[in-house]
């Protein structure tokens, strides 16, 4: 008698080892797709508000103050000389160092002033400049005085680079409308 | 004459070994996607670039304000008028003393509506700012 038999046995499985694979990768093109807002940017501190009556105003002589205009058509003015935004830095440097050894009354004080229609992009790149310079002072002080880079100094000599070299950037007041 | 049976032979399972990986995926992909985005931002904006910029260290004490390219202003989660961000603002600062706000401008806006913010934030005493900027490549 002939024993009928068609084929061997089969089984019909899903081979599911490379599932964890491909779960990988899915969870890896997500991690690398997905944008983390890094917050960089720009810190600054505002002075307080005083009421346009009680303002005082203080000298400050010539020699302190570097004061940065800037219109609405894009010039920029440093001192009364105009001046392209890319030079601020190379003009405050020497400023900046020839103040390092005076008292605290007497360090550099930038004044930044703008139009009501100057491109926010242009003031951006002028304070840039001018935080530039600050750091490139500061890098330059630690590595003279302890040959160290900037991010390897300790906590006593950061503070004393905050008061060598303080940063002091002043938004001018703005004037009421004409 | 005796035939075997064709449907018994034939196992007809699913494989569930692969199960906790694909959850896992989905739970991953759910927390990350759900705390990148807290805020919808209504406003469309471009962060001009920079070179002497700083990372703020603590997140907590963020606050953004955001300018479109079409000179709307955002605060939290809604919409609002320049003379409306003192009163928020004072309100967030009295929660929070050291906040540090974060302006997130379009870069082709006028100073005049920076101004404006800044004037409102003097006067909520909401003195820490930070312009945001990418870091220019």
């Amino acid at each position: 008698m002939v024993k009928l038999k068609k084929g061997g046995i089969r089984t019909a499985e899903i081979p599911s080892s490379s599932m964890a694979d491909i779960a990988f990768l899915l969870l890896l093109f997500f991690l690398v797709s997905t944008v983390i807002d890094v917050d960089t940017g720009i810190g600054m501190n505002l002075p307080e508000y005083v009421p346009i009556e009680e303002q005082e105003l203080v000298p400050l002589s010539k020699d302190r103050l570097a004061s940065l205009l800037i219109n609405e058509n894009g010039d920029v003015l440093l001192d009364k000389n105009v001046i392209a935004v890319p030079q601020i830095k190379k003009v405050l440097i020497p400023r900046i160092e020839s103040k390092i050894d005076l008292p605290k009354n007497k360090k550099l004080v930038v004044s930044v002033k703008t139009d009501r229609k100057t491109n926010y992009n242009l003031y951006i790149q002028a304070i840039d400049q001018v935080k530039g310079a600050y750091a490139d002072v500061k890098e330059a002080y630690a590595k003279a005085n302890w040959g160290k880079d900037i991010l390897e100094i300790s906590e006593d000599q950061k503070n004393e680079l905050k008061e060598k070299i303080p940063i002091i950037i002043s938004i001018a007041e703005p004037e009421k409308i004409k | 004459m005796k035939f075997a049976k064709k449907r018994a032979t034939v196992k007809q399972e699913i494989s569930t070994a692969s199960m906790p990986d694909i959850v896992f995926m989905l739970l991953l992909f759910f927390m990350v996607s759900t705390t990148l985005r807290e805020v919808d931002v209504f406003v469309q904006y471009k962060l001009p670039e920079a070179e002497a910029i700083e990372k703020i260290e603590n997140k907590r004490l963020i606050s953004y304000i955001w300018v479109g390219n079409d000179g709307r202003v955002q605060l939290n989660d809604n919409l609002v008028k320049i003379n409306e961000v003192q009163d928020i603002m004072y309100e967030k600062r009295q929660a929070l003393p050291n906040v540090i706000v974060s302006l997130r401008v379009d870069k082709s806006s006028e100073m005049g509506i920076v101004t404006d913010i800044q004037q409102e934030l003097r006067k909520a005493f909401c003195l820490r700012i930070n312009y945001s900027a990418m870091l220019k490549e």
